[in-house]
């Protein structure tokens, strides 16, 4: 029994530390492939439309609800004597600093992650990805970099666009909807705003966008077992995904959040 | 399909710079307005953080902009003024509280409108800095502890200490003594009232004519008062001017008086005279006892 129990440990542990090398082994593909930019360039723009632009929807309407119902709760949460540009303060700091590239990435690792894990998943169980070695294509410069150069710079873009959206969702529904006056909304937006709070956003949706990249491709990358497989690797991509994202979100405000204040 | 690819990209990216970087600076500088710096330095402890407001006179004009930490006790401040906002020499900065809740803001106050202002990069004089909430419930408990060590006191006199029954023994003695009090005003006003009676009865009986031959026979002593008294203020007069004229030792009477020279030969005759009597006395006494040493009688 405890010689049972050993094996699994033991199993566990060196299985855990396999997934760990292979991962890093697979990153260290990645980098290699990017010394062959003719293969994968004519490939990233396209990429970059369908992570970024097909995205803006979407993500913008995240933003939008996520910003308007923190306008909304903010206004009825505050207590006589609170000033209401205290709304506006509130919403940016929820929207920038965390609401805005967390919810992006988390609405992007569904709507793309899980695309880019199925498309690459359903390319090597039909053995598309063995034919493009065949015919000298190297598949992660041929399908990883693109995605995830294109991961690397459409995440901070639409997060952009998602703390904007969500900022100005905020605006209306106080105005409107709330009784806050726009120049208290506009001043609380103002109120010991610094500049690296847009960075500190930035640098999240680019780490998030590496590991909805990385992640989901490798999940791909890696599948078996015809259709099922398919189905599987994609639906374990999203969940690593979005568990790394999360874990990701507090490593950074871990790091990062003395150097806001 | 590609180029669409590439236009739409392009344009997403474009926009995102756009707003990303017009965005922030619209939020860090407050608008798109130029600005220019100005410095203070408060106090460690102030509180301050970047992006807080500076107001002037009350009104918004600008932000803090940087904060530098000063080994020796200062906090040196960077804030950016709205270039159309000029602030008058003679300024003091504080930082000032702009909600309950301990935001705080650097308020600049001006001495006295002027014409000159200060220049950009000039630093503002810190000003008395207004007492925080911190300070505010310092002094409210230190009021509220008073309070209690009085009520403590109070309790310990009045209630433990038997005051409060002391209290209600002397105010029922007080209660005792203002009826006692009234009683004797009562009995007062009565002797009073009956004295009045008497005396209006008394009044009523008296003679006028008896009372104006009266007040006729003292007019007439008092005008012989009068004059007596002029007699007096005469006689007084003349014994003044007498004893001023011994007083001076003039006439015989006052050289008498004022000459020590007299006075001594005066005291040697007297000792004279008293050394003659007593040569007498010794005489006589011889004289008694040998008279006729003294007295030869011869009839014969």
């Amino acid at each position: 029994m405890g010689l049972v129990i050993f094996r699994n440990i033991s199993r566990g542990t060196l299985g855990a530390f396999g997934q760990l090398g292979r991962r890093v082994l697979f990153t260290r593909e990645i980098a290699r492939a990017f010394g062959e930019p003719r293969t994968y360039l004519p490939l990233t723009m396209q990429q970059m439309r369908n992570i970024g632009v097909d995205s803006i929807p979407l993500a913008g309407l995240v933003a939008a609800f996520i910003g308007a119902v923190s306008a909304f709760q903010t206004r009825y949460q505050l207590f006589p004597g609170v000033p209401l540009s205290t709304v506006g303060w509130i919403v940016r700091q929820m929207i920038i600093l965390e609401l805005g590239p967390l919810l992006t990435a988390l609405v992007l690792t569904g709507r793309v992650g899980a695309r880019m894990t199925a498309e690459i998943g359903t390319m090597r169980v039909t053995e598309q990805i063995d034919a493009l070695e065949t015919l000298s294509y190297d598949p992660v410069a041929y399908l990883i970099v693109p995605r995830f150069l294109a991961a690397l710079v459409m995440l901070p873009v639409l997060t952009v666009v998602a703390n904007t959206v969500g900022i100005m969702a905020g605006l209306a529904v106080s105005a409107l909807a709330a009784g806050v006056p726009v120049d208290d909304y506009l001043a609380g937006l103002r109120l010991t705003f610094i500049p690296f709070q847009v960075i500190y956003s930035l640098i999240k949706a680019t780490l998030f966008g590496c590991a909805i990249s990385l992640v989901c491709s490798y999940e791909g990358f890696i599948t078996e077992a015809g259709a099922e497989g398919v189905g599987r690797s994609t639906a374990r991509a999203v969940v690593i995904t979005s568990v790394l994202i999360l874990m990701l979100d507090a490593l950074i405000a871990l790091f990062l959040a003395p150097f806001l204040q | 399909m590609k180029r669409r690819d590439e236009v739409l990209v392009g344009v997403l990216i474009t926009f995102a710079l756009i707003v990303g970087i017009g965005g922030t600076l619209w939020l860090a500088r407050k608008g798109f307005g130029s600005s220019y710096p100005l410095h203070t330095r408060f106090t460690w402890g102030a509180g301050l953080k970047q992006g807080q407001p500076v107001l002037l006179a009350g009104v918004e004009v600008g932000t803090i902009t940087e904060i530098d930490f000063n080994q020796q006790g200062w906090l040196d401040v960077t804030m950016d003024i709205e270039k159309a906002r000029r602030v008058p020499e003679g300024t003091t900065a504080t930082v000032a509280q702009v909600s309950f809740f301990g935001d705080k803001a650097i308020a600049l106050t001006p001495l006295r409108p002027t014409t000159q202002f200060y220049a950009p990069d000039d630093t503002i004089p810190a000003g008395r800095a207004t007492p925080s909430i911190d300070e505010i419930m310092f002094r409210v408990d230190t009021l509220s502890r008073g309070v209690a060590d009085v009520l403590q006191s109070v309790q310990l006199e009045f209630v433990k200490g038997g005051g409060l029954a002391d209290l209600r023994h002397t105010v029922g003695s007080a209660n005792r003594l203002v009826v006692q009090l009234s009683g004797i005003a009562a009995e007062q006003s009565r002797g009073l009232t009956a004295t009045m009676t008497n005396l209006r009865r008394t009044m009523s009986a008296v003679d006028s004519a008896q009372i104006d031959s009266t007040v006729r026979s003292i007019q007439a002593t008092t005008a012989n008062m009068v004059v007596l008294t002029t007699g007096l203020r005469e006689t007084t007069g003349r014994l003044d001017t007498l004893l001023t004229k011994l007083s001076s030792s003039e006439g015989t009477a006052g050289k008498l008086l004022n000459d020590p020279g007299l006075y001594n030969d005066t005291r040697a005759l007297l000792t004279d005279t008293r050394t003659t009597f007593a040569q007498m006395d010794s005489l006589l006494a011889d004289l008694r006892k040998n008279p006729k040493k003294y007295i030869n009688l011869k009839i014969f």
